[in-house]
């Protein structure tokens, strides 16, 4: 166990180590210079230029990649070019909307996909199954901005009962209350994650109860809902647990064009702007720490599967 | 498993009970202003970023301001003295005013800005490039010294936009040529610098031992009181998520709102408008250094024959009470106002124009016009003049880019032979950017540099008169840019909002404003 | 030929309502490819005075703010989406389908080819097509290759996989033990088998391309703005919204029944497929 997690552990870090290479090379490639940005409409190339050298933007790329990575592993992600400000600061200041944004979006997530997808699965077949399933399928079919763009004017600029945009933070407000920024967002981007943790749900369910100890079970004469509950549900669970790592993971860099919708203030968002304003430090960044994000969950994922279900052999 | 399902359910319950509880925003006395953008830095002198201007008026102050009409009055300055033909300027601070930090403001600190400024800032070099000397004689008097006498001076000292803010000497001397740090926004102005939280807000607070000048508030000038405690700029960058904002009561005002929803929300009883008194206008200009344009001054005038600026106008803006097809740089009632040359303005004529172009011995080589995206009425313009372009038989390609892109494509002459931007009123015409021959699009000639000499070698108003107007006729004769029209953007405001007036001036203030 | 559309049709005469996206996606196809012929305008005429006038007999979906025709241009969108589509499809297949095959066959390789998949799947997937389009700069190629990226990485680790099982599979065994070429083998057994996974996963890539092409059309990064793509109409008519909301209807409705209707096909598919291959197959998909 112990050689299985020590072996995942490294292929991570050396998946990490390639990609922050990728990363870097990749921002480095965008046309487009921050300088300019910075300086404005009317700056002079004199000025461009004096800004570019104080800002070290004249060394090579290799030099200024192991600038960056040393600084990266004492916890120094650089400092924006746009604000003057340490990236980890802003990183900070966008994780709280952007988790949180995931943690309600992953509550609507689990509290519809799931249910939904039992009863589909129980109901195999029926009009009820076929109903659910095209409703599903329908929701992963629609651009999340569009139901966004309509959520906005329907419950927030018409009947006024939420907020429109924004997202003042709880923790500095004190308000618990700010979370009801998060409702129209988290379901804009929840719409099509929870029809595809419904539809994994069915399937993984309705494997589930091929199994023989199923059948065994049924004809023990056990009674049918504790056989859904007590056998079918806890292993079908165990696959779709599993995709809930993904999906959070998946959400951070998904809810970009949400955080666009809703004006928020997450680090989705902030890459986009970053990467219209040229500031790069900020872009690899955040992409790094998504990644990292990804990879960390990714592992645990494995990890615990492997902890979880003996048979299970992922290599 | 169990428990975690349990965990995820309550979690549920509690988004649930959240959304339902009594609504509670920031507190009443925070003024939330939705901007269209995040600002590059605040140091004011740096930048020209009309974002910047608009927060940095709040905490910086420049000796000047301008009044209702945009005539400069002291601000920092009580009054000046000008000697030997005006090259010499002595100008007296008032007393008293005190810094941020607790500094008394002093004629050091003015002279450490205006030369910082002047070395490094974005409009420095207009004003002080002539300047040989600038020295404290007094603790509260400053002498400027210009080898030419300056018509515009007053005008440049109070420009907010990339103008000479005042700040203490010591964060000066420090900065030097970088931007000023957050940490280190410190001015005289009403409200100061609290935080700035990248993707979220700038907040600003009321400064309590604010001085101000003993006169009614006039425009920029005047009196400024702070009447709410703090004022939050909140970057929003969908105009859609702007209105239904403030609409919805998380704003108080809401800035650049498009021409279209004019209509709509005029009527509108949850918002008021709050339209500029003061037009922008679009600017397409022409590469004056490489490529088919170059010198091919009957081509440049081929194509402005093509255009037809009203249809650009009325598909980028709308409504029409925000828009007016005026050919001249100013607006009627401007002391610069003029109408010469403007018979070239707007005459979209596609048959014209290609027996124009034939003379000019256009060959159907593609002109590449450079646009951007962020700007959507930069986008639509180009849009409907490439297709009256087409019309007549003038071959444009358009490259569309991001503004970042842009900005760096357009500083390399063999990238682009067009590309349009707009540019907000400015109070004097030696500001505009076409008169600055290093701009892009470089426009240089002889006849250009010697009605520049004659327009600022002076400060007499007739002579300064004559000599824009020959100058504007000149901008229809070599066409180094092209006027698209002047657009009057607007804003809106919570209704219970109190003190606006019923226009803005060019950036939007809010000493003396109160919810 | 016969029996097999028959045996094709009669999948979906068991779901109708795929039959019907079946019929939809068949008149896009219509739609697309006689675009000139149908729309009664071209789509970037403009007509000022006309603009932003709501639906009538003169214009079945109204105008746009340019006064351009908005049916005209839905139709003439219906091109760019099969476009994008197709080019990301093959651009997926094209890529993966090698590297999924050639990772099963050969480990030694296979184990570097599918570190690299995975460090490209590490990549949060819609930064990385908005970085793509970013250094690549705006045209439609570029959009294709940037969502066609994306769909790399899955396609080959489907491919893996599905190549991993049939390898094992006794027969392709014995093929081999009989010496049998790799090249043989793989146009005899696992191409042929290849055919109906791939087939699935074409057409949730197919779905998926749309939904990511009219989100990078949106943030401003897809197609070039001047290109009539439903998702360009939507970016620029959404400040529109409440003065005119049918410029946000129609291109929003035909994202969705495309998606939609690609996903009923996929999914009716799917089921008809070997029960060794569906696990594999779109409930994990990226967006």
């Amino acid at each position: 166990m112990l050689a299985y997690v020590l072996k995942r552990t490294g292929a991570a870090i050396a998946t990490l180590v390639a990609a922050s290479i990728v990363i870097f090379i990749f921002i480095h490639l965008i046309p487009g210079d921050p300088i300019y940005v910075m300086l404005g409409d009317e700056a002079t190339p004199e000025q461009v230029e004096a800004l570019r050298i104080r800002m070290g933007f004249d060394q090579p790329l290799y030099v200024q990649y192991f600038y960056w990575a040393g600084n990266v592993l004492r916890g120094d992600l650089g400092t924006s070019i746009f604000f003057q400000e340490p990236v980890t600061l802003i990183i900070r200041d966008g994780a709280e909307t952007s988790l949180l944004l995931a943690c309600v979006t992953m509550v609507w997530i689990v509290a519809l996909g799931v249910p939904v997808g039992v009863l589909a699965a129980i109901r195999q077949g029926t009009w009820v199954d076929q109903g659910l399933s095209g409703i599903a399928m329908l929701l992963a079919s629609i651009p999340t901005f569009w139901v966004g763009l309509y959520l906005i004017l329907i419950f927030a600029a018409n009947l006024g009962w939420l907020p429109s945009s924004g997202y003042p933070s709880i923790f500095e407000d004190g308000e618990l209350s700010n979370l009801r920024y998060l409702l129209l967002p988290s379901l804009t981007l929840a719409a099509p994650n929870a029809a595809l943790i419904l539809r994994l749900t069915r399937a993984s369910m309705l494997d589930v109860a091929k199994e023989d100890y199923v059948r065994t079970a049924r004809s023990k004469g056990i009674r049918p809902y504790r056989v859904v509950l007590r056998h079918i549900l806890r292993n079908a669970l165990l696959a779709v647990v599993s995709a809930f790592g993904f999906t959070f993971a998946a959400l951070i860099s998904e809810a970009v064009v949400t955080e666009t919708v809703f004006a928020l203030p997450g680090i989705g968002r902030m890459v986009v702007q970053s990467i219209l304003r040229r500031d790069y430090p900020v872009i690899q960044g955040v992409i790094l720490v998504i990644v990292c994000l990804y990879l960390v969950i990714n592992l645990l994922v494995d990890i615990s599967y492997r902890f979880l279900d003996p048979r299970v052999d992922l290599e | 498993m169990r428990n975690s399902l349990r965990n995820l359910l309550s979690g549920a319950a509690l988004a649930l009970l959240a959304g339902l509880a009594p609504i509670t925003g920031a507190s009443a006395e925070t003024l939330r202003y939705a901007t269209i953008g995040e600002p590059p830095s605040l140091d004011v002198h740096m930048g020209t970023a009309t974002i910047a201007a608009t927060i940095g008026q709040h905490m910086f102050e420049t000796l000047y301001a301008f009044d209702s009409t945009y005539e400069p009055q002291p601000l920092l300055a009580s009054g000046e003295m000008l000697a030997d033909d005006g090259r010499t300027i002595v100008m007296t601070l008032r007393q008293g005013v005190k810094f941020h930090n607790g500094k008394e403001l002093t004629a050091e600190d003015v002279v450490a800005s205006l030369q910082r400024w002047g070395e490094y800032g974005a409009r420095g070099k207009l004003l002080m490039a002539n300047a040989t000397s600038v020295e404290a004689t007094g603790p509260y008097e400053v002498t400027l010294k210009l080898s030419e006498p300056n018509g515009a001076w007053k005008s440049m000292l109070a420009f907010p936009n990339g103008g000479p803010v005042i700040y203490p000497s010591e964060i000066v001397t420090a900065a030097g040529g970088d931007p000023i740090k957050p940490e280190n926004y410190v001015g005289t102005g009403p409200f100061m610098f609290k935080e700035w939280r990248g993707n979220r807000h700038v907040e600003l607070v009321k400064f309590d031992d604010y001085v101000g000048v003993d006169a009614p508030a006039d425009g920029y000038a005047g009196a400024r009181t702070a009447e709410v405690d703090a004022i939050r700029f909140i970057p929003v960058p969908d105009v859609g998520t702007r209105v239904s904002g403030v609409q919805a009561g998380d704003y108080d005002y809401a800035e650049f709102i498009s021409g279209d929803l004019y209509g709509v929300l005029k009527d509108d009883a949850s918002v008021k408008i709050h339209l500029s008194g003061a037009p922008i206008f679009g600017l397409m200009f022409m590469n004056s250094k490489e490529g088919p344009l170059a010198d091919n001054f009957e081509l440049r005038r081929a194509i402005h024959t093509a255009l037809n600026k009203e249809e650009a106008l009325r598909v980028s803006v709308g409504e029409e009470a925000l828009w007016k097809a005026n050919g001249s740089f100013y607006p009627e009632g401007n002391i610069w106002y003029t109408e010469a040359g403007t018979e070239a303005y707007s005459v979209g004529d596609p048959e014209k124009a290609k027996a124009m172009a034939e003379a000019a011995g256009y060959d159907g080589t593609p002109i590449k016009l450079l646009v951007s995206t962020n700007y959507k009425t930069h986008y639509d313009q180009a849009t409907v003049f490439t297709r009256q372009l087409a019309d007549a038989g003038i071959n444009v390609q358009m490259v569309v880019v991001d503004w970042a892109t842009l900005l760096k494509k357009r500083a390399q002459p063999d990238q682009w032979d067009m590309f349009v931007t707009h540019h907000g009123n400015i109070p004097d015409p030696i500001l505009l950017t076409a008169l600055n021959d290093s701009y892009p699009g470089w426009w240089v000639t002889p006849e250009k540099a010697a009605l520049k000499a004659k327009f600022t070698g002076t400060s007499d108003l007739d002579v300064r008169r004559e000599a824009w107007s020959e100058l504007q006729a000149l901008m229809y004769e070599q066409v180094p840019t092209i006027k698209v029209g002047d657009v009057y953007s607007y804003n809106i405001a919570s209704p219970s909002l109190k003190g606006l007036g019923a226009t803005t001036l060019i950036w939007p203030h809010f000493w003396g404003i109160s919810k | 030929m016969t029996t097999k559309l028959r045996s094709f049709l009669s999948v979906f005469t068991a779901r109708p309502i795929a039959l019907l996206g079946l019929v939809y996606l068949v008149t896009i196809l219509v739609f697309a490819l006689g675009a000139n012929l149908i729309a009664p305008y071209a789509p970037e005429d403009i007509e000022p005075v006309n603009r932003l006038s709501p639906p009538s007999w003169g214009h079945w979906f109204g105008t746009d703010h340019f006064g351009r025709d908005t049916f005209s241009r839905v139709l003439h969108g219906s091109r760019l989406a099969l476009l994008i589509g197709v080019g990301v499809v093959s651009f997926a297949l094209a890529t993966g389908v090698p590297i999924g095959i050639i990772s099963a066959l050969f480990p030694r390789i296979g184990r570097v080819l599918m570190r690299m998949v995975d460090v490209m799947m590490a990549f949060p997937s819609l930064l990385l097509a908005l970085g793509l389009i970013v250094i690549l700069g705006q045209s439609v190629a570029n959009a294709i290759l940037a969502i066609g990226v994306i769909y790399l990485t899955t396609t080959a680790r489907i491919t893996y996989g599905v190549t991993l099982r049939l390898r094992e599979e006794t027969y392709v065994e014995a093929a081999r033990s009989m010496g049998a070429s790799t090249l043989w083998m793989i146009r005899r057994h696992i191409l042929p088998n290849m055919i109906s996974p791939l087939l699935v996963q074409a057409s949730f890539v197919f779905a998926f391309a749309q939904l990511g092409a009219a989100s990078l059309d949106f943030l401003g990064l897809g197609a070039p703005p001047e290109i009539p793509s439903w998702g360009n109409m939507l970016a620029e008519s959404r400040i529109y919204i409440t003065r005119a909301p049918w410029l946000l209807f129609y291109p929003g409705l035909m994202i969705v029944l495309t998606a939609f209707s690609l996903n009923l096909v996929g999914d009716v598919l799917r089921d008809q497929l070997d029960p060794r291959f569906r696990e594999m197959l779109g409930n994990k998909q990226r967006r």
